[in-house]
C-alpha cells in the first residue's frame, strides 16, 4: 500500500475509533484562507516598489536607481522592479494592492524588536504576548485551524490556540511499513493519536511532487509556496498559514536588475504566482499579506547596500481585494521629508492593512479585528482595500 | 506505573539500561543527588574568557566588511558549538541527572538567547556555567543577582547600553549623535519573567523606575559596542575604580557610576535611596523575596515537574517552601521530590526535543556528543540557549507535540538507528527504560523477530510511550 492509500484508509476507515483531526463537524467550517508571508531581515521597499516619479528619486538612490523603462508600470509614480514582473497578471486581474510608506507602529531599527512588534501585533515590545495570527484564531468564529509552514514555530502563530507546523521532511528515511507500525503505536495514546494522524495527512496532501528538486531544502520560495497551497486548498484545511523567508537584510551589493535582491524578488513573485495556480478553486477565498519588520535607508550606504530603516513596502493579494492599486500616502523623498533625515517616513500602520485583510477574508467586524490588535483603537482599518 | 522509572525519567534525564535495578528508593535516590556542591563544568578549550573576548572583538572590528564578518561569525559559532557539546555531554553522562535537569530549568527561566543577538552566542554557555550552575542548589536571589551582572544577560536584554537621562555622563554627551538613553528591556523582563510574573503586581511606572535604578550596569571589554563619548567617559572611571582592570582580556560586568541615573527610586511600593550600584542590588534582592515571586516560580516548577495544568495544592506547598526558606533552591528541590502530586499515575509531561534527544542517547548508552546532535536540536527547533523570546522555551504538550514534530522524531529515530548507535542494541533492553503497560502493542512489536532489530529500536524511541516523562 502506498502512503496516500494508507493515510486515506487511516482517516476514513478509522473514523469510528478516532476522529480525523482536520475535520470537525460540530461547527460551521471557515472557508477563508489567509497566508501571512514575513520577509525577515527588513526588505528594501524602495528597491521593490520603485517611486521613479518622485523628483528626488534618481539622485537619492544614486547607483541603486532604476531607469523607468526597466520597471513594470503601476501608475505615474510607481513601478515594480524587474524581478517582480511575474506579478503583472495579478495586477491586471485586480488582485494586487501594493502598499508603501508602511511601517510597524513602534520605531526601532532592531530586527529582534521589529519582528516582535510585527508578529505580536502589539504597539510596543511585550515579552510574553501571543502572536497576532494566534489571537486571530482565538477570535474567529467557526471551525478553524492554523499552520506554520516554516522550520520553526514563528512568533506570529505562537499562543494558546493549538496550531500545526509543517516543514519539508526527509521522508526518504521512513517507509510505509515503518510509518504504519508507528501509527499503530500512536493509536493507543489518546493524547497523541490525533496529532500523529494529522502529520500523516499533511504529508499526504503535499505528496512527493512539489518538493521535487532540492530547492526547498535550500529555502527556495516557490517550492515551499507550492507545498503550502497543497495543504491549504483542502476542504477543511488550515485557514491561516504563516510563512517566512530570509535573506532580505541587504547591507551590501544589493544590485539592480539581475542582482542579488532582484533575484530574490523574482523567487518571491514566482512563489506567489505558483501558489495562486496551485490553490485552484480555493484561491477564490484566499488572501496573501506580505510584510517585513522595517524598510531600509533611503540612500545607499558605502557598500552598495542599504541599512536598517523605517517605512517600506508590502503587498495585499487575492481575489477579494477591491481593486488593484498602489495604496500609499506618499511622504516624498526630499531631504526634509525623510524620517530622521535618512529613512522613508511612515504614513501607514501595518495594523490598518492587517485589520482590513482579516475582516475581508473572514467576515469579521471592526470590534473583532480590534481584539486581534489590542491597543489599536486609534488605527482605523483600511477596510476599503477589500471588496 | 513504575516509580523508579518516574524518578529516572520525570525528575532525571532518562533511564539507562541497567540503571533501574539497583535503585530501591526512588525518592531517596533523587534526594541523594541534591546533597553537596553542584557538579561543576569546565569551559571548553576554545571557549576560554580570552577566546570569547577575541571573538567578540573580531565582530566589532569587521564592521560592514562581509568577508571579515563571515570569519568573525565562524569564531562565534565555533565557541557556541563547543559549549553546546559540553553541555549535552554533561547531560548525557551525568550520574546526578536531577541536578542537571534543575540546571536546564533555571537556565531557561533566566534565559539568554543567541537567536536574538549574535554577541550572545559565545557567552550563553559561560552564562550557564558561571551563573546557573554554581547557584542551582543555592539561593534564588544569588542566582538572579549573578544573572543581572553577567555580560550575556546585560547584552541580551540591552541593559549595558541603558543610560540615565540625568546622569553626568549623559549630560556631558549632549549633542553627540551616538548618545543613548534609558532602555527598559531588562527591567521589564526582570519583573515579568524572572521574579514577580506578569500579574505579580507591578506597573509601567515600576518598570521605568527599575530601569533607572539599573542604569550604569554595563559591560567592559570587547562586548561593549558603540563606544560613544558617554560610555568612553564611564569606561575610564570604571577602570580607575578597578572595576575593569582586566577589560582587555575578558568581557566582564562593569558598573559605570557616571551613567547611573541619580536620585532615589520607588519600585513596587518601596523606596530606594541612591547608593549607586547598591540601589539596584537591594531592589533585586527585594524582588526575589516578594510573595509574587514565590508563587510565580512555584507555578513554573510544578508545571515542569508535575503537569501542564499544575495542581493548586502543589503550587501552594512549593510557594510556601520558597517563602519560608527565603528562596533556598536545595530545599525547594527536595520539596518537589516530596510532592505526592508528582508521583500520581495521571501526572505526565511530554518530553521537549532536548529531553527526548538526551533520553535517547542515555538509553543507547552513548557517551560522545558531536555536531550532529547539536544539528538535530536545531532541526527540532530546540537548540540550546536560543529561545525566540525572553520568556524562554515552553515545556508543554501544546508547545512541542505538533504533528510535524512527531513525524520528525519518527524520521530521526530511523536515522539514528540506521547510522548505528556505536554498539548493537537489543530492542528488548529498551523496555527497561520506558514505562510500557503490559498489554501495550509496543511489547508485541519489540518481540517480533520478523522486524529488523534496528527498526524495533527506532519504533521504541519514536513511539508514544517514549515521548513522555
Amino acid at each position: 500500500m502506498n502512503r496516500r492509500a494508507f493515510v486515506r484508509t487511516m482517516c476514513q476507515g478509522g473514523l469510528a475509533t478516532f476522529a480525523c483531526p482536520l475535520v470537525t463537524f460540530a461547527q460551521v467550517r471557515q472557508r477563508g484562507r489567509l497566508v501571512f508571508v514575513l520577509l525577515r531581515g527588513g526588505f528594501d521597499g524602495l528597491a521593490a516598489v520603485v517611486p521613479h516619479g518622485d523628483p528626488a528619486y534618481a539622485s537619492l538612490r544614486g547607483a541603486l536607481a532604476y531607469e523607468e523603462e526597466s520597471l513594470l508600470p503601476l501608475d505615474g509614480t510607481f513601478g515594480l522592479s524587474p524581478g517582480l514582473a511575474p506579478l503583472r497578471e495579478l495586477w491586471q486581474r485586480d488582485e494586487l494592492v501594493v502598499l508603501h510608506a508602511m511601517a510597524i507602529p513602534y520605531r526601532t531599527r532592531s530586527h529582534f524588536d521589529g519582528q516582535a512588534i510585527l508578529e505580536t501585533g502589539i504597539d510596543k515590545p511585550a515579552g510574553s504576548a501571543d502572536g497576532w495570527l494566534n489571537r486571530l484564531l482565538q477570535v474567529m468564529p467557526g471551525s478553524r485551524s492554523g499552520i506554520a509552514i516554516a522550520a520553526g514555530m514563528p512568533r506570529s502563530l505562537s499562543g494558546s490556540f493549538d496550531v500545526q507546523t509543517w516543514s519539508p521532511a526527509k521522508l526518504g528515511v521512513v517507509d510505509d511499513a515503518y510509518l504504519q507500525r508507528l501509527a499503530v503505536l500512536y493509536r493507543g495514546d489518546a493524547a497523541l493519536s490525533g496529532r500523529f494522524e494529522a502529520a500523516l495527512h499533511q504529508q499526504d496532501m503535499v505528496g512527493e511532487e512539489p518538493m521535487a528538486g532540492s530547492g526547498a531544502r535550500r529555502g527556495g520560495i516557490a517550492p515551499l509556496m507550492r507545498a503550502a497551497a497543497h495543504i491549504l486548498r483542502e476542504d477543511g484545511g488550515p485557514n491561516i498559514a504563516a510563512m517566512e523567508f530570509s535573506g532580505w537584510d541587504t547591507h551590501a551589493n544589493q544590485g539592480l536588475a539581475g542582482g542579488a535582491l532582484d533575484r530574490l524578488l523574482g523567487q518571491l513573485a514566482e512563489g506567489i504566482t505558483a501558489f495562486r495556480t496551485e490553490m485552484q478553486a480555493a484561491w477564490a477565498t484566499t488572501t496573501i499579506v506580505v510584510m517585513t519588520e522595517f524598510g531600509r535607508t533611503a540612500r545607499p550606504n558605502g557598500t552598495r547596500g542599504t541599512d536598517h530603516g523605517t517605512a517600506g513596502a508590502g503587498f495585499l493579494i487575492g481575489p477579494n481585494v477591491a481593486k488593484s492599486q498602489v495604496f500609499a500616502d506618499w511622504p516624498g523623498l526630499g531631504d526634509s521629508a525623510l524620517y530622521e533625515g535618512r529613512d522613508l517616513k511612515p504614513t501607514l500602520d501595518t495594523r490598518a492593512v492587517l485589520k482590513a485583510a482579516i475582516a475581508g477574508t473572514f467576515d469579521l467586524n471592526a470590534a473583532q479585528a480590534g481584539r486581534v490588535f489590542p491597543s489599536s483603537d486609534n488605527v482605523k482599518g483600511a477596510y476599503h482595500l477589500m471588496g | 506505573m513504575d516509580l523508579t522509572l518516574r524518578a529516572l525519567n520525570r525528575f532525571g534525564l532518562g533511564a539507562r539500561p541497567g540503571e533501574r535495578g539497583p535503585i530501591s528508593d526512588p525518592r531517596g535516590w533523587l534526594r541523594g543527588q541534591i546533597g553537596g556542591a553542584p557538579p561543576a563544568l569546565a569551559a571548553p578549550e576554545v571557549a576560554s574568557p580570552t577566546a570569547i573576548a577575541e571573538a567578540l572583538r573580531a565582530v566589532r572590528a569587521a564592521g560592514q566588511d562581509q568577508a571579515k564578518r563571515q570569519e568573525a561569525r565562524r569564531r562565534l559559532v565555533a565557541i557556541a558549538l563547543a559549549e553546546s557539546r559540553a553541555c549535552l555531554t554533561q547531560r548525557v553522562g551525568t550520574e546526578r541527572p536531577y541536578v542537571e535537569r534543575l540546571v536546564a530549568f533555571w537556565s531557561n527561566h533566566l534565559c539568554v538567547s543567541a537567536a536574538a543577538k549574535l554577541q550572545v552566542a559565545p557567552l550563553a554557555g559561560s552564562y550557564e556555567r558561571e551563573v546557573i550552575r554554581p547557584h542551582v542548589l543555592g539561593r534564588f536571589e544569588d542566582m538572579v543577582m549573578a544573572s543581572a551582572k553577567h555580560p550575556a544577560m546585560l547584552i541580551y536584554l540591552d541593559n549595558f547600553q541603558s543610560i540615565g537621562p540625568q546622569s553626568a555622563g549623559s549630560k556631558r554627551a549632549r549633542g553627540n549623535r551616538a548618545q543613548r538613553g534609558l532602555n527598559e528591556n531588562y527591567a521589564r523582563e526582570l519583573l515579568e519573567l524572572h521574579t514577580l510574573g506578569v500579574d505579580g503586581g507591578y506597573a509601567q511606572q515600576d518598570v521605568q523606575e527599575l530601569a533607572r535604578a539599573l542604569t550604569g550596569w554595563s559591560v567592559s571589554g570587547p562586548g561593549e559596542p558603540g563606544a560613544g563619548a558617554a560610555p568612553a567617559m564611564g569606561r575610564r572611571r570604571a577602570a580607575q575604580n578597578g572595576g575593569a582592570t582586566s577589560a582587555a582580556e575578558r568581557v566582564a560586568f562593569a558598573y559605570r557610576a557616571l551613567l547611573h541615573e541619580p536620585g532615589s527610586r520607588t519600585i513596587v511600593g518601596k523606596r530606594y535611596s541612591d547608593e549607586g550600584l547598591a540601589q539596584g542590588e537591594r531592589t533585586i534582592r527585594d524582588l526575589c523575596r516578594h510573595a509574587s515571586t514565590a508563587r510565580f516560580v512555584a507555578t513554573k516548577l510544578v508545571t515542569h515537574f508535575v503537569s501542564d495544568t499544575p495542581p493548586p495544592s502543589a503550587v501552594d506547598r512549593i510557594a510556601r517552601v520558597f517563602r519560608e526558606s527565603e528562596g533556598d533552591l536545595r530545599a525547594l528541590s527536595g520539596a518537589l521530590v516530596d510532592l505526592t502530586e508528582a508521583w500520581s499515575p495521571d501526572a505526565r509531561k511530554f518530553r521537549t526535543p532536548q529531553d527526548w534527544l538526551v533520553a535517547v542517547m542515555r538509553a543507547f548508552g552513548v557517551k560522545d556528543v558531536d555536531e550532529r546532535e547539536v544539528a538535530v536540536l536545531r532541526q527540532l527547533r530546540h537548540p540550546l540557549w536560543s529561545p525566540a523570546a525572553p520568556k524562554g522555551f515552553g515545556d508543554s504538550l501544546q508547545e512541542w507535540a505538533d504533528p510535524d514534530s512527531l513525524l520528525n522524531r519518527g524520521e530521526l529515530a530511523r536515522t539514528f538507528t540506521r547510522r548505528g548507535a556505536g554498539r548493537p542494541i537489543d530492542p528488548r533492553e529498551l523496555l527497561e527504560v520506558v514505562d510500557v503497560p503490559p498489554a501495550d502493542p509496543l511489547r508485541t512489536l519489540v518481540a517480533d523477530a520478523s522486524i529488523p532489530a534496528a527498526d524495533r529500536v527506532a519504533l521504541t524511541i519514536a513511539g508514544p510511550a517514549f515521548q513522555w516523562r
